[in-house]
């Protein structure tokens, strides 16, 4: 192999070689010449001349190129060591190739969420305006007065826009299908801002935003998607009506693939309707539409100075709020840049969190290889003495070692980065839960860049300490006999044995922090929930109310629709409502007014008296919704203990909230409370419950003001004793019949909703079992190796001992003892560092504090004790060593 | 059986070339006609009367590097004692290379002696 790398080269260097020889030979004749004996004046004329081989390298470096020849050299230089010893290589290549996955996984999915630009004309400019209160709070709503006075006095933006999705579920009509869609309602200047030209038609034509329609009334730009579901990318479309929801839409155009706005979580194909402020835009009160704002800075201005523009002119906007407490409301503005506002800040600082862990892990294997090339580095000493004896430079002696260290990490870059890519396509869907965009399929020229650079960097962490002890060692006492018992070596293990204690260090911050999350996770587990789960299964319906147009739906859809459920065999109970707990799909907040005209808010849930039985709700005080409640009786509602803490006269006594009345801000019918629920976690469990309302479907009609929110999504649970698996297809089947857009409604069990409500705290906890597993084996085989390798090279010494008499269990102690140095200098130094850095995850803990002690101990005996456990073997070989064969030996 | 030196290396009642004039020397050796690396080293040792002394480990390498900026061009021929020699020869840009290189170390030679002799400089008004 080398032979073949060495062609080019060799003409030149014989060359050389048969001049220096010419030199030699000549020296030596013309010596003789002059009465010398041959030998003194070959000695003579050697000495004279120095070492050749160093002269040869010197006069060959100033040929230019010898680099390139010294690296060929060197790269079969280590493939025949990767080959001799297999064994090593694959040990220090698996090692590293797991320490760069897990880095470069993480680096992949944060790349991807935190650092890729978004896909709009110069998004740096792009920045999202929002009213706050004196507390820094976001106002709600931003109505139309306060974007117009913006638009009007503002002098730091090129363009303000705004926008506002359309609540409820939406259906885009083609000729057979309906599609659900996300409905945009724009201002006219929007998509223009965004600088992203469509793929067809036209965007929506420049005009003043303004009260009275304008030239886009009534038309609509589609996604591409939308255009390619509902009419099979029909390039007649552009100028042609569609309708959603029964309204007709004349498409503009049509927006080009990918494109999203605003990007949400929601898959959804978006479509975009201009916007026109009407009567709801004439006020400021809370009735008033609300609205998200985005501008385009002028070139030149940055956020701090827009910040200060808007502040003043806020000042005197918000003057113009009649309401004392609005006025404080809205009398902040808080600019930032789009970009930032894409990412939920949990998401954010967990994944920063996984990013630091699995740099960590990346660090312990890297300090890991560079513990073994030393061990190999130790065993070569006299191989690399007599190099340089033999005229290699210092500097040689070290590329030769680096080179070892690049092509190592270089197979386990490339490998490290297969096993990124595939753990995070196996991630994707716990990813999408959590993350705004889908991961990416393929990698970009940042990832690989970052691999890169990572794979350097252990190749030069691993090699540099290594090659650098090799190369400053003495040489003369490497050459002699049993050399490897000098200082040398004692340096090297010293050296070593520091690195041990580091990946100690490490390994136990790590192996804390996943303690605290999977403690967060038990209690999240432990915590009563308020309701059944098991034997639950849940379909969530996005309903198509477009289809029931002039019906009473709770008539023609809900009644009919789980009446045939309840039939199914093995239901025993099936209920509506509009959203199950722990399922965040579609909260609806009802302002109420109090009899004392004092404003109170809370979650309104419509649902259907059998959902008590499905979730098996207790009840505080009062009844729960049954037939007795019809449209016709008194309008009734249930209430939470939250609820009650909040309104009712005796904080204390769930009975005084019942017979309590309210009224609906816009209808004056009465409705009474009739009974407190037992209290339950709505979204979420690490949360306690808010002020909730609860409204039977069988009171409400289409004249009913919740009829409208009801009749948007609803959730149905059915309660079996069958499995799962084979009522779902035949509830599917009834949806289908119900109406066609149901038959791909989401189907799951309530134990499922349940699991995927323990979020971010979950996936992180089951990275960091990963990441805090693997530093475990590291670290422990880090320590294994070590001392095996002392023990081998004491072998002498230790038969000296025994010969002298040390018993066998001193000598076990000798070892053990040595490890336990190490172990604790580690425990200790990693105590201090998972004490600093556990505060990083503290806002996903859970019943269970940053600095728990017991977690702190419980790693460290589990570390300190798998320790000891790797320890053990190598001191028991210590303790067999036979006196006789040992000191034979060598 | 060890050759180690035990003794320091023996003090050379030789001057060590200055930093940057082996190359002059080498070419105006040349100046004279072609010459292999051997024949340089004793060249140079007869001519300064056996003052200086060229390393070895010094002279190949500023032959190889002459060779490669132009100065010298070097071929294979025949030693008077009939061995296969490496012969130098000095191109047109040596000889200018040369020239500009011995103005250079005349005026060197000329401060250092102007600073070691003492010599006030007065005669230049």
């Amino acid at each position: 192999m080398s032979r073949r790398w060495r062609l080019p080269f060799r003409r030149r260097r014989e060359d050389l070689q048969a001049e220096i020889d010419t030199h030699l030979r000549t020296a030596i004749a013309h010596r003789i010449a002059q009465g010398e004996s041959e030998e003194a004046a070959r000695q003579a004329t050697l000495r004279e001349f120095g070492n050749v081989p160093l002269i040869q390298d010197v006069t060959r470096q100033t040929w230019g190129w010898l680099w390139l020849e010294w690296l060929a050299r060197d790269l079969g230089y280590t493939l025949r060591q990767i080959r001799r010893s297999p064994g090593f290589a694959v040990s220090v290549i698996g090692t590293l190739a797991l320490g760069i996955a897990a880095a470069a996984a993480m680096f992949t999915v944060v790349d991807h969420v935190l650092l890729r630009p978004v896909p709009y004309r110069d998004p740096r400019r792009l920045v999202e305006i929002q009213e706050v209160n004196r507390a820094g709070k976001a106002s709600w709503p931003q109505p139309w007065l306060d974007i117009e006075q913006w638009i009007r006095q503002s002098r730091s933006f090129r363009q303000i826009a705004f926008f506002a999705e359309r609540g409820g579920r939406h259906y885009l009509e083609g000729n057979t299908t309906a599609l659900l869609v996300e409905d945009v309602d724009v201002s006219a200047n929007l998509l223009h801002m965004l600088g992203v030209p469509p793929e067809l038609g036209h965007a929506f034509l420049p005009e003043p935003p303004g009260v009275t329609p304008g030239k886009n009334a009534g038309t609509i730009v589609l996604s591409d998607a939308a255009w390619r579901d509902v009419f099979s990318g029909d390039p007649g479309i552009p100028g042609k009506v569609v309708r959603i929801d029964n309204t007709p839409y004349t498409v503009a155009g049509i927006m080009p693939p990918g494109f999203r706005y605003p990007v949400g979580t929601s898959a959804s194909p978006q479509v975009w309707v201009p916007l026109q402020p009407g009567k709801d835009d004439q006020i400021r009160t809370n009735n008033a539409n609300d609205y998200s704002v985005l501008a385009r800075l002028r070139p030149g201005v940055t956020i701090a100075e827009a910040s200060a523009e808007m502040t003043v002119i806020q000042k005197r906007v918000s003057a113009g709020y009649a309401d004392a407490q609005a006025r404080q409301d809205h009398s902040g503005i808080r600019i930032h840049r789009y970009e930032d506002t894409l990412v939920d800040a949990g998401v954010w600082k967990a994944l920063l969190a996984l990013l630091a862990a699995s740099g960590v892990l990346w660090l312990i294997a890297s300090l890991n290889v560079a513990n073994l090339l030393l061990a190999r580095s130790t065993a070569r000493q006299r191989e690399m003495a007599m190099r340089r004896a033999l005229g290699a430079s210092r500097w040689r002696v070290v590329q030769k070692m680096m080179v070892e260290g690049l092509v190592l990490s270089a197979i386990a870059g490339a490998l490290g980065f297969a096993l990124a890519l595939g753990s995070v396509r196996l991630m994707a869907h716990e990813l999408a839960q959590h993350l705004p965009l889908p991961a990416p399929a393929t990698p970009d020229w940042q990832i690989l860049g970052a691999l890169l650079a990572m794979t350097v960097t252990s190749a030069l962490m691993a090699t540099a300490w290594p090659a650098l002890l090799t190369a400053r060692a003495p040489i003369e006492p490497a050459l002699k006999q049993g050399g490897q018992q000098t200082g040398t070596a004692r340096r090297h293990n010293r050296v070593r044995g520091a690195l041990v204690a580091a990946q100690v260090a490490l390994s136990l911050t790590l192996l804390v922090i996943c303690g605290l999350l999977l403690q967060t996770i038990y209690r999240l587990r432990r915590v009563p929930l308020g309701f059944r789960t098991d034997h639950i299964i849940v379909a969530d319906l996005n309903i198509p109310s477009f289809r029931f147009a002039g019906k009473d739906m709770m008539q023609s859809l809900y009644a009919p629709l789980l009446e045939r459920i309840q039939h199914l065999h093995g239901v025993q109970s099936a209920g509506l409502m509009n959203e199950v707990p722990l399922q965040q799909t579609f909260g609806i907040m009802l302002a109420l007014r109090q009899n004392n005209n004092q404003d109170i808010h809370a979650w309104l849930k419509p649902l259907s008296p059998e959902i008590q039985r499905v979730f098996g709700f207790r009840m505080l005080a009062g009844r729960f919704f049954n037939s007795t409640d019809t449209p016709s009786s008194q309008p009734v509602v249930v209430v939470n203990p939250a609820f009650m803490r909040q309104y009712a006269p005796d904080k204390h006594n769930p009975a005084s909230a019942l017979g309590m009345t309210f009224w609906r801000i816009r209808q004056n019918a009465p409705m009474h409370i009739v009974g407190v629920l037992d209290d339950q976690h709505q979204w979420s469990i690490g949360l306690p419950s808010q002020p909730e309302v609860d409204v039977c479907l069988c009171q409400i009609t289409p004249k009913s003001g919740v009829y409208r929110v009801s009749t948007v999504v609803m959730d149905a649970a059915i309660r079996t004793d069958q499995p799962t698996q084979i009522l779902i297809p035949e509830i599917r089947d009834i949806l289908r019949h119900a109406s066609p857009e149901l038959a791909t409604a989401t189907i799951t069990t309530m134990d499922q909703i349940v699991e995927d409500s323990y979020g971010s705290q979950r996936l992180a906890a089951h990275l960091l079992e990963i990441f805090g597993a693997t530093a475990l084996l590291l670290c422990i085989a880090g320590l294994f190796g070590l001392l095996s390798y002392i023990v081998v090279q004491r072998t002498r010494e230790i038969g000296l001992r025994i010969a002298l008499g040390a018993t066998r269990k001193t000598l076990l102690w000798l070892v053990l003892r040595q490890a336990g140095g190490m172990l604790l200098v580690g425990v200790v130094a990693g105590g201090g560092m998972a004490f600093a850095s556990s505060r990083l995850v503290q806002g996903f803990l859970y019943g269970v504090s940053a600095h728990d002690g017991w977690t702190l101990a419980g790693s460290a005996t589990l570390l300190f004790t798998a320790g000891m456990l790797a320890a053990y073997l190598p001191a028991r070989r210590a303790a067999r060593v036979d006196p006789m064969q040992s000191l034979r030996a060598e | 059986m060890s050759t180690s030196m035990s003794t320091k290396d023996r003090y050379r009642n030789r001057i060590e070339l200055l930093q940057g004039t082996l190359d002059m020397l080498i070419l105006q050796t040349l100046q004279w006609g072609p010459q292999h690396g051997y024949g340089i080293v004793q060249a140079l040792r007869v001519q300064s009367g056996e003052v200086l002394q060229v390393e070895t480990g010094s002279l190949y390498p500023a032959l190889h590097r002459l060779e490669r900026q132009g100065w010298v061009r070097s071929e294979w021929k025949q030693t008077e004692s009939n061995q296969r020699a490496r012969y130098y020869r000095i191109t047109a840009s040596g000889k200018r290379q040369l020239v500009s290189d011995l103005s250079r170390w005349e005026r060197i030679v000329e401060a250092i002696g102007s600073i070691m002799h003492g010599r006030p400089e007065e005669g230049e008004a």
